[in-house]
């Protein structure tokens, strides 16, 4: 009888420090997760603040051309200015969706109104033979490349995480701990395409 | 590798499960977790087969386009356009590179894109399969080459983008490659292309002499072998103790004991987003002439054109 409550004892001992340690094994996962999106947020705002440095550049290039139409010009210029009115937390992911999507909006409008402008530029002769404006094509073509990536990379980041907090046993212990599920980027809007660009978040990169 | 375990008629079993699975993501974390199973044995069986299954299946969520696999050499002419010789000296040039550099440039000529996607979005998606660049590094760059799509572009990985700007890319593809492609000097137009990219490259990054292919002689890296260790270790404790146990107190024995410990599932255990750089033995053989990747990634960084 007292070898087999003995027993109990290791075993309850044993179950208890399993037990444990899988918790603080799901804590510092959810924790190194969460650190994750946040460290992907930062690089989403990286690749739209490279977008948003090209702007002047490009717009002083362009309005050099010989009557170029200025309301396309004024559309990017107020476009970029909105994005810029629109307040981010840089450091953290943000965890309410009308965040994120205020701040997509915004983007969406900036890139909305750069494509149009690429559009307008194949009536410029000028323009297309102008290699500072070529060099400059190249590297806001570059950069929407990258905003697509690193928004898809966000999303995955963000589906690990999500992931991860509804399973058990994290579950619990993100409950506890305050972690609560956080926004995807939207997956396709008309105004966010931008030209020659493929946004397919339907198959992941690999 | 399987892990069973019996001691004699006190009847505790330790449950078979395969140690080795590739678990990409969402593994549940070590639940521990024991209780005495009155079940019948194919029962038990059953159960222990789910359990195991399950935590296969997030492994297989998604099924992506087959890519062109890992190239063997710096210098891939997949189209056969290019004349042996010049094949032999640009391979031998990239190779040089690294030793100098460490920064992996690679060169694919395909016949045609086989995609229905951008070439942008291809060349992004092959880049980071073939993990071209040290890891953490990222100093990878891949010229790409469609015959039949007249289109060139360079994908260059996140170290590279300071040497290699989308602007610089772009420059390289129209100046140095579109000309000669236009004109179907191919191997001239591939020569100056890779002069043009290592000259930008050249002094960003320094070597040791040597390449990923050389240290890679056999067996890929093990990752995320030791993530798993302090489970097993715990496992094996558990097993000793409870054999110990049941060997004492004979109460213990009768029902037959089932023992699960969780597994590690590990988070990031792999390398990165791809394949995980695991279980690629295939190439790099032959002492050093050959390309293998790094674990390098790319965010989108790059440029081309058409010719």
């Amino acid at each position: 009888m007292k070898k087999y409550a003995l027993g109990c004892a290791v075993l309850l001992v044993l179950f208890v420090l399993i037990v444990g340690m899988a918790g603080c094994n799901s804590y510092n996962g959810v924790v190194g997760l969460s650190q994750q999106v946040d460290k992907q947020w930062a690089q989403v705002q990286n690749v739209y603040q490279r977008r948003a440095d090209l702007i002047p550049n490009l717009v002083n290039t362009v309005s050099g051309a010989a009557n170029f139409e200025k309301s396309t010009l004024t559309d990017i210029v107020q476009a970029r200015a909105s994005v810029g009115q629109v307040k981010v937390n840089t450091a953290e992911a943000p965890s309410d969706p009308a965040e994120l999507q205020k701040f997509q909006e915004a983007q969406g409008r900036l890139s909305s109104a750069l494509s149009r402008l690429l559009v307008v530029v194949e009536r410029y002769p000028e323009l297309k033979a102008n290699s500072n404006f070529l060099a400059l094509q190249a590297q806001l073509e570059g950069t929407e490349n990258r905003i697509t990536v690193e928004r898809q990379k966000f999303n995955e980041v963000v589906q690990t995480y999500n992931t991860s907090i509804k399973q058990i046993p994290t579950m619990f212990i993100a409950r506890l701990a305050g972690y609560s599920p956080k926004p995807y980027f939207a997956a396709k809007e008309g105004s966010e395409t931008p030209p020659k660009v493929e946004f397919n978040f339907g198959t992941p990169a690999k | 590798m399987k892990f069973a375990l019996t001691t004699g008629s006190a009847g505790i079993r330790l449950s078979r499960r395969p140690v080795r699975h590739s678990l990409g993501e969402g593994g549940s974390l070590g639940e521990g977790g024991c209780w005495r199973a009155s079940l019948p044995s194919q029962m038990r069986r059953a159960l222990t087969w789910l359990f195991v299954l399950g935590l296969l299946v997030p492994a297989q969520l998604h099924a992506a386009e087959t890519l062109p696999p890992k190239p063997a050499q710096y210098f891939n002419d997949y189209a056969g356009v290019i004349s042996p010789p010049v094949v032999t000296r640009l391979n031998s040039t990239l190779d040089q590179f690294e030793r100098d550099t460490s920064s992996q440039v690679v060169v694919a000529i395909f016949r045609r894109l086989e995609s229905a996607s951008s070439v942008e979005d291809y060349a992004l998606r092959v880049f980071n399969s073939w993990q071209v660049g040290k890891k953490g590094v990222n100093n990878g760059a891949v010229l790409f080459v469609f015959i039949e799509n007249r289109r060139g572009w360079i994908q260059v990985g996140y170290g590279l983008e300071g040497a290699l700007p989308d602007a610089v890319c772009f420059q390289i593809v129209q100046n140095e490659l579109a000309p000669g492609m236009r004109a179907g000097q191919y191997d001239a137009a591939l020569t100056a292309s890779v002069r043009a990219i290592l000259q930008a490259a050249r002094g960003e990054y320094k070597g040791n002499g040597a390449t990923v292919g050389d240290k890679r002689g056999g067996g890929g890296p093990g990752g995320g072998r030791a993530n798993r260790f302090p489970f097993f270790l715990i496992f094996i404790i558990a097993a000793i103790i409870l054999s110990f146990i049941s060997r004492r107190g004979r109460g213990w024995g009768s029902p037959g004991f089932v023992f699960w410990s969780g597994g590690g599932g590990g988070w990031g255990s792999g390398g990165g987003w791809g394949s995980g750089g695991g279980g690629d033995g295939g190439f790099s053989g032959g002492g050093g002439g050959g390309f293998s990747g790094g674990g390098g990634e790319s965010g989108g960084g790059g440029a081309g054109g058409s010719w």
